[in-house]
């Protein structure tokens, strides 16, 4: 059975490798473009946000094209902001679509994922085939987050960033084809030979930043991170950690992080704010010259932090430049804001330099 | 931080989000306590404009309306400001929503306050409210015995009402059924006295308060914030009781989880159902406006089907 989602980025191949490993199909999501912005904008509730108007415009898109069976990822644990929601609201806005059956995957537990697959796939999925799907699935966005974070590297550090973008998307293409754990592995290694190949510029990057924020947002590399990703390119390390593999794998790095933002955030049961407020710390530990704090607007959880990382960058007194992508927003104004920015950085690190 | 000898222990309480939510419980606990609560005045337009002045602009109507209080509270003499953290519920599936409980790391990181006035008690929830758990951390941070605590929660306890809810419909007029946060219904300010205009244009007007009690947490919507799944039963109860013509849904300005379920309800609620956002630039002349437009559409729909309001 072929099923579809939104893009998360390119993280739908890992929820492909997961349909994939009990036999059923994920067809590729639209890429996001102003068209599919507008649908969502034009179906959701004004106070949804533009993470959320980009998933209802891209589902609306699919369904348009015929396609019933909408899976998508979500355990309804702490992690979760109101994409938890998301089945019931779902089923309210296209009620009248006839035929959409909507799987919800995940799960706390291995019982409990294995429940979730069974009521959607049947009862004969049995619990190493369960291991076997979130082997994969898993697999799959760990090597999709290493990828990504290095080639976001690369673009400021190799000089030549037209072969960096060719070997992300060969990495991509054998991400998705790989069909076991070895087969990962083999794409992993193959990955970090040929990036370890392309040659490097002589001169160390003139700035390092880091970026924090909404983590869908951050996944959309294809579209509105595109023109973030571009300032690597004039030679400016970008950095971030957040994205859908610290979601999915919150359990494990959610206590540590945690502990590290103890003075600023409490005990609240929420992921998003926490990776945020962790990963800006960190980046000030490790002598970041700025924090960008990209988010969509009217994210809860990125609208709540988002005092608390302007405090966090206040006591370290690191730069920080907020931006809060929306409805309407322009590439020119996002474009003068990033360059405003970095001339900022570039002029404070000189005059530190010079002092 | 205990009270000097000889001198009572003055906590401020912002009269805002958390107080109304939870029915001003802490408060009442506080008071058994003997401990001397300050509560901030009603909601007025200083109050708001202080709050407005110090929180970020994207974050909701109700978040900039308790900062002022939080405001006016650091400038009084209390001792400690109260900012409860609510965790979540203690099935671990349901939530307030972020900002909710995030108020004291944003009180903290605003400033608004010298955070060590800052009091920030964690608390978890269930379908009947606060539990024990945060009570008894409380009074132990306050410097009580467990035995004062047990006291403190015996007696607010045993002045909850038991009354029966029934609802009569309004032999002259119409029946109008109120949903939305407790923060915004009971915060005349917020709502721009909605209730009062109603009642002016001689409607009937019933809250959650006069409604069977639905619990703090209805899990039977399957909704992961609290009080959106709160929100989602209150307006389905009013949609099977016969005796309410029309339901006013208070929807504060970029409020997320109420966001989300307003489309739901337009599709399942089948009273007529006004959606009446509030925010910072609400205007009386529209409000009413919109009241009179919806009271005025249900006095005829009743007309035409030979209803009461005939």
């Amino acid at each position: 059975m072929k099923h579809f989602t939104f893009s998360w980025g390119n993280n739908y191949i890992a929820i492909r490798g997961l349909l994939q490993a009990i036999g059923h199909e994920l067809a590729t999501p639209p890429k996001i473009n102003s068209a599919i912005a507008e649908r969502g904008i034009e179906l959701a509730h004004p106070f949804l946000c533009f993470s959320g108007k980009l998933v209802l415009g891209q589902i609306a898109t699919q369904l348009d094209q015929g396609d019933r069976q909408f899976t998508f990822m979500s355990s309804l644990g702490p992690e979760a902001c109101r994409c938890a929601d998301t089945c019931d609201y779902l089923q309210s806005l296209f009620s009248d679509c006839s035929g959409l059956s909507t799987h919800r995957l995940g799960g706390g537990t291995l019982d409990g994922t294995l429940a979730n697959l069974r009521s959607h796939f049947g009862p004969r999925i049995g619990k190493l085939d369960c291991m076997k799907a979130y082997a994969s699935f898993l697999g799959k966005i760990d090597l999709l987050h290493k990828v990504e974070k290095r080639c976001t590297a690369l673009r400021c550090l190799s000089s030549t960033p037209k072969q960096v973008h060719e070997l992300e998307k060969m990495a991509l293409i054998r991400i998705d084809n790989a069909s076991n754990s070895i087969a990962l592995w083999r794409v992993s290694r193959w990955f970090d030979l040929k990036a370890n190949l392309l040659p490097l510029h002589k001169r160390p990057p003139s700035l390092r930043i880091g970026i924090i924020g909404g983590e869908h947002i951050l996944s959309e590399v294809d579209s509105i991170m595109t023109m973030i990703k571009g300032i690597a390119e004039r030679g400016i390390l970008l950095e971030w950690r957040s994205g859908f593999r610290h979601l999915v794998r919150a359990q494990s790095s959610l206590g540590p992080a945690k502990e590290k933002c103890r003075a600023y955030l409490n005990d609240a049961l929420s992921t998003s704010e926490v990776f945020s407020c962790a990963h800006a710390l960190e980046f000030i530990e490790e002598g970041y010259d700025g924090l960008l704090h990209i988010y969509a607007f009217g994210c809860m959880p990125q609208t709540s932090v988002k005092p608390i990382l302007q405090r966090v960058a206040q006591d370290a007194g690191v730069p920080l430049l907020s931006l809060s992508i929306g409805d309407r927003f322009a590439e020119e104004g996002l474009e003068n804001r990033l360059e405003a920015f970095t001339d900022l950085l570039e002029a404070r690190k000189n005059k530190g330099a010079t002092k | 931080m205990v009270a000097e000898k000889g001198s009572k222990l003055r906590i401020g309480v912002p009269l805002s989000i958390l107080h109304y939510e939870f029915g001003g419980t802490i408060a009442r606990f506080l008071t058994r306590l003997g401990i001397d609560v300050v509560l901030s005045p009603p909601t007025n337009q200083e109050i708001f404009q202080a709050g407005k002045r110090v929180v970020i602009d994207e974050l909701c109507f109700p978040i900039k309306i308790f900062a002022g209080h939080v405001t006016y509270l650091a400038n009084q003499d209390v001792d400690k400001i109260l900012v409860p953290v609510i965790v979540g519920h203690e099935n671990n599936r349901m939530f307030p929503c972020h900002p909710r409980s995030r108020l004291a790391d944003i009180v903290r990181a605003l400033g608004i306050c010298e955070t060590d006035r800052l009091l920030a008690p964690a608390f978890r929830f269930d379908q009947h409210g606060l539990t024990v758990g945060g009570f008894q951390d409380l009074a132990r941070e306050l410097g009580f015995s467990e035995d004062a605590c047990d006291q403190a929660l015996d007696d607010i306890r045993s002045c909850d009402s038991d009354e029966p809810h029934t609802i009569v419909a309004s032999s002259d007029g119409l029946t109008i059924g109120i949903v939305g946060h407790p923060y915004v219904v009971q915060d005349k300010w917020a709502n721009n006295h909605v209730v009062q205009r109603l009642e002016a244009v001689g409607c009937q007007v019933v809250t959650e308060n006069d409604a069977e009690p639905i619990g703090y947490a209805p899990e039977a919507t399957g909704l992961h914030f609290a009080l959106a799944a709160r929100t989602v039963t209150l307006s389905k109860m009013w949609d099977s009781t016969p005796e309410i013509d029309g339901i006013v849904f208070l929807l504060p300005f970029n409020c997320g989880p109420d966001g989300d379920i307003t489309r739901y309800l337009n599709r399942t609620i089948k009273t007529p159902m006004l959606t009446l956002v509030l925010d910072e630039l609400q205007s009386s002349a529209g409000l009413i406006t919109r009241l009179e437009a919806f009271v005025d559409l249900l006095n005829r729909s009743c007309a035409a089907v030979g209803g009461r309001s005939s």
